[in-house]
Order: C-alpha cells, then structure tokens, then sequence
C-alpha cells in the first residue's frame, strides 16, 4: 500500500506533501508524490522544476520514508492522471490540498480538487495551506 | 534637407493622437507576438490586413511598423528567460542570454537586450533615412529592363541562396508565380480561372498570406503538437550596472553594422548576422571566457543586429519595391491593398505617407523601450496561454479576416487550400518565402518584363537594358552556378593556397 | 521501493533550431534525466515501453537532419503534383485564353503562363531525379513542432472539418455563431477538453470581433439567423 500526494510546487503542495508524509509514518507505508503538466501552455508553474524536485527528495529522506517521485506530462489533466494511478496501483490514500473556489470561477475552470474526490476509489486528505 | 524636412513632418503627423494609438496598439501586438514562441511577425502582418482596411493607409503602417520592431524585442525576453527562443533571429541571444538568467542576471539581460534593441533601431533608422533617398535616385535611372532584372534576382536569391534544397526552392518559386498569374491580365484575358468569376481578380494578397502562413503553419504545428512546460526564470525590473553599459555599447554598435547591411540585402536576413555578432563578441570579448556562461556581450551584439537588421529590410521594401524577408512581402501585400505600389516613386507620390512610417519607427522604437524595461515579468505571463487557445484563436482570425475582404464564403475555402498547400510544403521541406515572394513579385515581375519587350518590339535583346542589368544578370548566374564554382575554382584555388 | 525519481524527458528544453541558422558552439547539452528512467514513465498506453522511448533521448533539432530510415517516397506525389500544376497551366494557356496580340503588347497573355508550366514540368523531373537518389526535405522545424511525434491526422481533420463548418454555416447561421463553433471545434481538436470554459472563450470572442468590426471598422460580418438580436 502506498501513500499518493498530487505535489504542486507551492505553499499548497507544500503542506499535501508535509500531511502525506505525517500519513505515511503514521501508517508504515512508502510515499508516492505525483505532479503532472498537460504540458500544452509554454509554461505551466504547477509543474515542479529541478530544484523543488530536489527539495522534495531532500523532505522526504529527512523524514526516512521510503518513497518515489512520478511526474507526468501527457496532455491529460491531473485528475485523470491520479485517478488513473490510483485503480492501477495499490493505492491506500490520496493527499491533496485545496484552496477556496468561487461558483463562477469553479464554472470556467473546472476544480480538479472536486474531480478528485469524487472520482478516487480510497479515501482522500485534502489539506490546506497554512 | 529636404529629407529632413520631410521627416520632421512626417514627425508632426505621427504625434498625433490617435496615429500614437496605432503605434501603441502595433508595438503592443508585436510584442506579444514576439514573445509567443509559435507566432512570427509575417503572420500577424498578414492576420492583420483584413483588420486594417477601415484604416488610414499611414496608420496601417504606423501599425505594422509597430508589429516588425516589436516582434523583433519580444523574441528576447523568452529567449532569456525560458531558453526558448520566440523568433529564429533570437536563437542566438537564447545561448547566452538564458545562462545569465540562470545565473541570477535575468535583470541586466533583458535590459541590455531591450537597450540594445532601441539603440541599434535607432540608428538602423537613422541609415535607411540616409541611404534610402540616394537607392531611390538610382532607381528611377533604371527601366523596365533593369527592373525585371532585379526582380528576377530576388526570385533566384530568395530560392538559390536560402534553404537547403534548390530544387525544392525552385519548386516553391514557380507554384507562387502560377498563384501569381491567376486573374484577369493586362490585356483583359481571364488566366487559369476556370471560369470562376470568384477568381477574376486574382486571389486577394490577404487570403494567400493568411492561407499560407496562418492557416498552414497552424495546421502543421497542429500535427505535431509539442508538449512541454518550461519555467519562466523570475525576474524583477530589468536594469544595469556601470560596468554592464561599459561592456555592452560596443557590442550594440558592432552589432547594428552587422545586422543593417545584412536586412538590406536579398536573403540577408536576421540569422547570419545575429551569428556574426556573437563570433565577433566571442572573439574581441575581454571576457572570453564568460562565453557559454553567460557574457552580456553575447546578448547585447546579437539583439542589436536583429534590430538594425529589422530596419535594413526596409530599405529595398521602400525605394525599390523588393521584399528580403516574409514580414516585408506581407507588408509589401498591404501596400498593394491600398493600390499603393512601393518602389521609387512612392517616395515621390506618397512622400508623406513613407516620412510618416519612418518617423513612426523612431516612435514606436521609444514606445517599445518604455514598454519593454518595465514590463517584461508582465510579457512572461503571456506563456501560461495554452495552445490549444492560441493555434484555435490563429484560426479564428484568419477565417474572419479572409471572409471580411469579401463577404464570401468561396474566400474560406480558397483559404482552407491554401492552407493545405502550405501544410504540404512544410511538411515536404518546400521553403516558404520564395513562394510569398513568387506571388507578389510575379505580376510585376512579368509587367516589366513585357513593357521592356514591348518597346523593343517582341525581340529579346529587349530584356537587356542598361549596364546594371548586365551587371544583375552576372549576379544571377553567379549565384545560380555556385555549386559549380565552388567545386571548379574557389576549392582548387584553395588548395593551392593551403600548398602554397 | 526508495529514492526512486522518474520525469519525463527533458530533452526538449533545448531551443529547436531551425535550419537556416548556422551551427553554434558551446550550446549546452540538454539536462536529460538518466535514460534508465526516462523512459519508463513516458511511454503512452498502448505503445510498447523502452524502445518507443529511445527517440526522445535524441536532442529534438537533430531529429529532421538524421537520415531517414527509409526513403520518403510520399515526395514522388509533390513531384506528380508539381507536373500536375504544369500540365494544367499550359492547358489552361492554350487552350483557354483568346489570343490578344496587338500592336501595343506583342508578348500577349500566353508565354509566361506556358514558360511557367514548362519549368514547373522540369522542375517536377529533377524533383524525382532528386528523390530517386534519396534526397529529402526537411520537414519545417519550430518551437512547437515535435518532429519526433508522427503527424497527427486526427487533430489535423478535426480541424478542417471545424473549418468547413465555418465556411458552410457563416452565411446561414451569422458569424457569432459560425464563429464559436469554429473556436470552439478547434480548441477541442487541439486537445483542450475544459468545454465549458472553451464555450464562453468562444462566445465572448466572436461577440467582440463581430462588434469590433461592424462599428470600429465599418467591415460587415454576417449576423445570420441573430440578425435583429445582435
């Protein structure tokens, strides 16, 4: 069983990543941290470079849990991705961490936090920035 | 002074309100343009025809003026910051300019290349007020001959001296030149029109350039869509230090020599002497070896260059008629449009209108300093637009503007093919620009060559004019012959010098 | 399980160059990540693992000038096309247009058509000669063109077909709807699949460009069956 974080290089997926790791000890179970781009703008700041990766690996070994770092780009949105690790993989519980939405602004942009929740088969954490 | 009179009220027409507001809005769009990696300033130039037409003729080109310089900066600031150059003419400045940036001197790249860029347009401008007039005296001692000369030279420069393949250059011009001869002629005969009376006029400039470099290069990016996401390096407000303006003014005046010449020559363009400035730099640099590390002075030559290049085009544009890149033939399209026709007499009969589109260069090379310093972080969020919205929006303004030229429906699928035969040339490796240069040259290519053989009665000799086609002509069968020389004569002359 | 960091290949953050620009020294090498891991987790469903990969290894601007594998003979159909093109424009010049000599233009409108379609006819030749000894040409590079990808047919029709939606509708249906479609139609064959969203983008920028024109420019795009709403 795994522990999956959909990392986001921000204060954010900071605090999904710190949770998941807490869940991870907390269960004995290694940590899987997903972050993904659809890759069709030239840049998309959700899609963690070199350095926040290397500050991950760095996290994740200062807390000694076993762990693997996944990052997808094709074309697909982060939703589908995670969905579709989850009911591949042995998957016991997703992290993520959610902001405040507006009606409208949930409308035009679709929440992929919602699409998560309502789509994974384990449970979810949702977490917020503190 | 005349000329100088002339520009000062070309000065006075620009400062206007309202002319001010189209140099905006063209260094504004231009920009923008330049900045996105997938969109070249030919074709906005050419997505924004359609949208001139209700305009004043000068503040169409006020506009596209605009469009050419700004493009010319905005493909800096992605080369720096996202080594992604936004334009081939910023491949060079990418090397270095992005190894700055890593290095935390994104600030003093973006403002020596910003600097650069005004310093070099300006004084690239300065020249082609210089030179342009003396180029328009000598033209109007040319005939018809000497004309058709010179334009049968643009055809084999554009074709012979760029790409990689003749054959498929040739094959490039001569399709172009049959889209030419489409319509009605001279003499009132209706021309592979295939009795469609859509196509007695010709094709409209507007549907062949939005087709061609609109339509097709969207479907082609279309086809093998690129996925990836690079980070913009952030960066504050772009400045520089003493010593970045004392190693960056030279390469910046090396840099215009470099890139002015080069515009202003058929098949010069902006990549060779952008090349030319960054070995030069590299060579006399104090800092050698800064290079591929980041030097300023590898950014501030070869962003100069671009620019003087830029102004450079202008030149043969607007005294001789002759495009030398793709932004100029598109913009030589709108002349037409207007039924204006460049060349010597423009100066003569729109002497206003040509004053007051170099004048606006001046201005719209001010405007795009005041833009582009402070801006900059702003321009960089313009690469979170996904490109499916950018490639769906090039399609959405190409079909309205094509549509707008006529109000019919037969323009949109004309467009629709063209595009197609611009998908398949570049899908086979066919070049574009002699076939944009083949279209618009070739009607007038083939007015001068048959009013010069009208006055000698149908003979050939007629072709033959004074001792500048000769001399045109020698250039054409060098260029053509190349290969040739270059296997007979200039590699055994070589290895004898080596022996020697 | 442990310490294990897979990306997708990074090979492309190197500018693309096109061909025109001179070879330039001290370029970086592109910070790939080890190839043991690259590929892994960047094969597609449906295409195999490991060997599908070894491709993108290969920095994406050499990818036009390697040698092709096989000769690409789809070209001998631009050399058929070519002569097409030719045979047509001297069929066209002869038979087609009137004779119009005159005293004042001895040339007339037949010979440039006919020396153009004679050209287009050599130059079709060559072409294959050309093709017949392996030559290629370099399909067109560019920041966002992935050569290494195979032409996607698919998003190429789907974006056709919105186009002939548009220039069969535009007239009946008005602009701001044709439009939208359009916009809408191509967004979605491009791969964006936020719909609702893509609708209001659509709506929002034929409304703008249709009133952009009609008052700004004076230039009259069709209002269709909204003639009256609008």
């Amino acid at each position: 069983m795994t522990v999956l974080v959909g990392y986001v290089p921000s204060p954010l997926g900071e605090a999904a990543l710190r949770a998941a790791i807490e869940q991870a000890r907390f269960r004995d179970e290694p940590v899987l941290v997903v972050n993904t781009s659809r890759g069709d703008a030239y840049v998309d700041p959700r899609f963690a470079q070199e350095p926040d990766l290397d500050r991950v690996v760095r996290e994740l070994v200062a807390a000694g849990v076993p762990h693997n770092v996944r990052q997808l780009m094709r074309g697909r949105d982060v939703a589908e991705e995670i969905v579709e690790i989850v009911e591949a993989e042995d998957v016991s519980l997703v992290v993520i961490g959610i902001r405040h939405r507006t009606p409208v602004g949930k409308l035009i942009m679709g929440s992929n936090a919602q699409e998560i929740l309502l789509r994974v088969p384990c449970p979810v954490l949702a977490v917020k920035a503190d | 002074m005349d000329n100088l009179a002339n520009l000062l009220d070309g000065f006075a027409h620009v400062l206007t309100p309202m002319n001010l507001l189209f140099a905006l809005l063209g260094v504004t769009i231009g920009t923008a343009v330049g900045v996105l990696p997938g969109i070249g300033p030919a074709m906005t130039v050419a997505l924004l025809l359609p949208v001139t037409y209700g305009m004043e003729p000068a503040q169409a080109f006020i506009m596209f003026a605009g469009i050419f310089y700004g493009g010319m900066y905005g493909g800096s600031t992605t080369s720096i910051l996202l080594n992604t150059p936004g334009e081939s003419s910023s491949v060079v400045t990418a090397i270095e300019g992005n190894k700055m940036a890593k290095a935390g001197r994104a600030a003093q790249a973006l403002a020596t290349a910003a600097i650069g860029s005004f310093v070099a347009g300006t004084i690239a401008t300065v020249l082609l007020v210089v030179v342009t007039p003396p180029v328009v005296r000598f033209a109007i001692s040319l005939g018809a001959p000497d004309y058709f000369a010179l334009m049968l030279l643009a055809f084999v420069s554009v074709t012979a001296v760029l790409g990689a393949s003749r054959v498929r250059g040739f094959a490039a011009l001569l399709l172009g030149l049959v889209i030419g001869v489409i319509g009605i002629d001279q003499s009132g005969q209706q021309r592979l029109t295939f009795g469609l009376p859509q196509l007695a006029d010709g094709i409209d400039v507007v549907v062949v350039a939005v087709g061609i470099f609109a339509v097709g290069e969207a479907l082609w990016i279309a086809a093998h869509l690129r996925r990836k996401a690079g980070e913009v390096i952030p960066v504050g407000r772009p400045w520089m230090g003493k010593q970045d303006w004392k190693r960056s003014w030279k390469p910046w005046l090396r840099g215009t020599a470099f890139g002015f010449p080069f515009g202003a020559v058929p098949a010069g363009g902006a990549e060779i002497p952008t090349f030319l400035s960054y070995v030069t730099e590299k060579k006399l640099s104090k800092h050698p070896e800064e290079f591929g590390r980041g030097a300023i002075e590898g950014v501030a030559g070869p962003e100069a260059a671009n620019n003087a290049s830029a102004a450079g085009t202008l030149v043969p544009m607007l005294a001789i008629g002759l495009p030398t890149n793709a932004t100029a033939a598109v913009m030589l399209a709108a002349f037409e449009g207007y039924g204006i026709q460049p060349g010597p007499l423009l100066f003569t009969r729109e002497s206003s209108l040509v004053w007051t589109l170099i004048a606006s260069l001046f201005i719209g090379n001010l405007l795009l300093l005041v833009l582009n310093l402070p801006l900059a972080p702003a321009w960089a969020r313009l690469l979170r637009i996904p490109r499916p919205y950018l490639y769906a929006g090039i399609l959405f303004f190409a079909s309205m503007g094509a549509y707008a030229v006529n109000a019919q429906p037969f323009d949109l699928f004309l467009l629709l093919a063209l595009g197609l035969l611009g998908f398949g040339m570049r899908r086979f490796g066919l070049p574009i620009l002699p076939l944009i240069v083949g279209i618009i040259l070739g009607p007038r290519a083939e007015l001068q060559g048959r009013r010069a053989l009208q006055l000698s009665g149908g003979e050939l000799h007629g072709l033959i004019g004074g001792w500048m086609s000769w001399l045109i002509y020698a250039t054409i069968a060098v260029v053509l012959l190349w290969p040739l020389i270059g296997r007979y004569v200039v590699r055994p002359l070589r290895g004898r010098l080596v022996t020697a | 399980m442990s310490g294990r960091t897979t990306r997708p290949d990074r090979g492309g953050d190197q500018p693309s160059r096109p061909p025109a620009v001179p070879e330039i020294p001290a370029q970086p090498a592109p910070a790939a990540a080890p190839a043991a891991t690259a590929g892994a987790e960047r094969a597609e469903p449906g295409t195999p693992d490991g060997p599908a990969a070894a491709p993108d290894e290969t920095d994406a601007a050499d990818a036009g000038a390697e040698p092709a594998p096989k000769p690409d003979r789809a070209q001998y159909g631009v050399c058929a096309f070519l002569a097409l093109v030719g045979g047509l424009v001297i069929f066209d010049a002869t038979t087609r247009i009137g004779s119009a000599i005159n005293t004042a233009d001895p040339i007339g409108p037949k010979p440039v058509p006919i020396l153009l379609g004679v050209l287009l006819l050599v130059i079709a030749a060559i072409y294959a000669v050309d093709v017949a000894r392996g030559g290629a040409g370099e399909p067109e590079a560019g920041e966002d063109v992935d050569l290494t990808l195979p032409i996607d047919w698919r998003t190429v029709l789907l974006l056709i077909g919105a186009f002939l939606v548009n220039a069969v509708l535009i007239d009946r249906l008005g602009w701001v709807i044709s439009g939208t479609i359009l916009f809408w139609g191509s967004a979605y064959a491009l791969g964006n699949r936020h719909y609702v969203r893509n609708l209001l983008i659509a709506v929002a920028l034929s409304l703008i460009t249709f009133y952009t024109f009609a008052i700004g420019l004076g230039v009259d795009l069709p209002a269709g069956v909204l003639q009256g709403i609008l």
